[in-house]
């Protein structure tokens, strides 16, 4: 058994402003803590609010925030957060309005989701015949084995740095779901789907890798990001600051195997842009930081013939794509 | 002990000073650096988003280098060096196809990867192979007492955790036992495993910004007198970026940013000019005179 301190949310339509509420309950150590929340509701206070459901981590219902972490509490126990933290805080899911407790408004979350039309697109030039079977190799399927496994709990979203940031950013589940019907070979819309996300939505994400430690279902969205990033790169080309800014990094290597930093942020941000960041660039040489100069690595040509044997243009295809039909959009036979 | 230094783009350029700072202390922690001049750049991430092979075989190149040498360790002191290395071992260990193309590309300029250098970030190897706190405390010359540092680890020291396979992906300890060790008290909060904002200081400014400023905000309110942190990257957002992002969160900022050995290396006794602290932006002065008693030479 171990002492259980719950510090738990209430706010938003209760009235007084909205605070920590402390329990303290004794519990196993292996208890989740949805269950000991319930046992507050039950016992102590039935009106605290939350949203569960199946409680074993197929519903997706109880994403919120242990102790500042997105989680779903019903597969996080009490006794490692108890060990590490010496009690447990709870929060409602992040970057959403609460609407009362635990409970959030998850229309930004669906808002974004539905922006990458979640569902099989048809060419309208060349529509499926009526009755087609469209076959997938195991290795089509393996494209995207990860994403189907995600259950919309929003863990991900609730504890994106980058969507709390930036309406613009489409998020992590959005874009994890997006990359699944961008590589599902059923799917008759790869190059219109890609132009469609080749923008900021795409480009704001931080590559943080809190997403991956939030999905309790081993999504990697953050993963399906940069492999969505690499297709576009490769599909549309660069369009905006962002995927500029990894395009241009790798030819910037090329040229002297380090950083030229001054020249990366000109071609990133173009020259309006750089003009916005004239302040910094003054500050910073006015302090010795001379990002202008750079050094040139010893044995260039060494790295320079990596290039030249990996960074052809059939080089870019994503590697995990195969060479098949209905891959790129056309009407499988 | 020998390791190879990979100083990592920033720490060469524009933060000259985390150079200047890892050198001098790396004499007191008894570390003998090892130069590679052909070392290149790790793809900070930006290269994995075009072209996947490529990044894996630019950092295959530079664990190679060391290993020809014969060297083990090779001492990262930027977190998105240290990201970037580790995920290109871990991808040559499980990807076959990507392995054979880092092969032939090798091959090709005389060059082999075997597996046997293995890339670890200075505040890693200050917590797992130097002895840890007990080693730092005698070394300590003028305990950084009464100083409240906010530790900032950068997030690919830590995650994906089961690539990095160091201390907690949202709740790590190392920096602040080294902060315990040196006579400064360490601040927690949340802000200390979230994002500098860098990686969309180029995409789009204002958000990067935003993301800093909250950081150092957190920091602030949690009552830290000063920051520290193990990435040079994070660094430029959070002190170099500073003012830009006190206006972007609406907040005045005066937050003096150590760089890790920064902040060794003002225990060791050095001066503020021998690691670099008058190339900040944001002056180090009000956290160097909350060390009481102590005087700075400036």
């Amino acid at each position: 058994m171990v002492e259980v301190k719950l510090e738990v949310f209430r706010g938003a339509d209760h009235e007084g402003k909205p605070h920590y509420e402390k329990f303290t309950l004794d519990l196993p150590e292996t208890t989740p803590i949805l269950t000991a929340l319930l046992k507050v509701r039950t016992d102590i206070d039935p009106s605290l609010t939350m949203r569960y459901s199946c409680r074993q981590a197929i519903c997706g219902s109880c994403a919120m925030k242990v102790n500042g972490k997105s989680r779903l509490v019903c597969s996080t126990l009490v006794g490692p957060e108890i060990k590490t933290y010496g009690k447990i805080r709870i929060d409602p899911p992040g970057n959403m309005p609460i609407l009362r407790d635990l409970v959030t408004d998850f229309s930004p979350f669906w808002e974004r989701y539905l922006k990458v039309d979640p569902y099989l697109l048809e060419d309208p030039e060349h529509p499926n015949p009526k009755g087609q079977v469209t076959k997938m190799s195991p290795e089509q399927v393996d494209q995207f084995k990860e994403t189907p496994r995600c259950i919309a709990c929003g863990a991900c979203y609730s504890g994106c740095p980058s969507v709390g940031e930036d309406p613009e950013y489409l998020g992590p589940m959005a874009l994890a779901k997006a990359y699944r019907f961008v590589v599902d070979p059923r799917d008759h819309a790869y190059h219109r789907r890609l132009l469609k996300l080749q923008d900021k939505g795409l480009w704001l994400c931080l590559r943080c890798s809190l997403c991956i430690e939030a999905c309790p279902k081993e999504v990697r969205p953050a993963d399906r990001i940069t492999d969505l990033k690499r297709l576009a790169n490769q599909e549309i080309g660069p369009k905006e600051s962002g995927s500029r800014h990894s395009a241009m990094f790798v030819t910037n290597i090329e040229d002297g195997g380090l950083l030229n930093e001054f020249k990366l942020a000109r071609q990133s941000l173009g020259f309006f842009g750089i003009f916005g960041q004239i302040g910094k660039g003054f500050a910073m040489m006015r302090h010795g930081k001379s990002f202008m100069a750079h050094p040139i690595i010893h044995d260039l040509d060494s790295l320079r013939a990596i290039y030249v044997e990996l960074n052809k243009k059939e080089d870019l295809k994503h590697r995990e794509r195969p060479a098949g039909k209905g891959v790129k959009g056309e009407a499988p036979t | 002990m020998k390791v190879a230094y990979f100083p990592g783009c920033v720490a060469q350029e524009s933060g000259k000073e985390l150079d200047m700072a890892t050198r001098a202390v790396a004499k007191v922690l008894d570390l003998e650096l090892v130069e590679f001049p052909n070392f290149s750049c790790c793809g900070s991430g930006f290269i994995d988003e075009t072209n996947e092979a490529l990044n894996v075989a630019i950092n295959a190149r530079n664990l190679a280098i060391a290993e020809k040498a014969g060297i083990q360790t090779i001492m990262t002191v930027c977190s998105t060096c240290q990201g970037m290395l580790t995920h290109a071992k871990k991808v040559l260990a499980k990807d076959k196809i990507i392995k054979k193309r880092t092969d032939a590309a090798l091959g090709k300029i005389g060059m082999k990867y075997s597996g046997t250098a293995t890339p670890k970030h200075m505040l890693q190897l200050v917590v797992e192979d130097l002895g840890g706190a007990a080693k730092l405390k005698p070394l300590v010359k003028r305990p950084l007492k009464g100083l409240k540092v906010g530790a900032f680890y950068g997030c690919h020291l830590i995650r994906p955790h089961e690539i990095m396979e160091f201390d907690d992906p949202e709740y790590p300890h190392s920096f602040e036992d080294v902060i315990r060790a040196l006579g400064a008290e360490p601040v927690m909060y949340r802000g200390r495993v979230m994002c500098c904002g860098f990686p969309i200081q180029f995409v789009k400014p204002l958000s990067g910004e935003k993301l800093a400023g909250r950081q150092i905000l957190d920091a602030k309110r949690n009552g830290a007198d000063a920051m520290a942190t193990s990435c040079p990257l994070c660094h430029l957002s959070l002190d170099t970026y500073q003012k830009e992002s006190g206006k972007a969160v609406g907040a005045s900022l005066d937050m003096p940013v150590f760089h890790f050995p920064q902040l060794l290396g003002l225990a060791f006794g050095m001066d503020a000019k021998e690691l670099g602290l008058p190339r900040h932006l944001v002056d180090t002065k009000s956290a160097l005179e909350k060390l009481g008693a102590v005087k700075v030479p400036a």
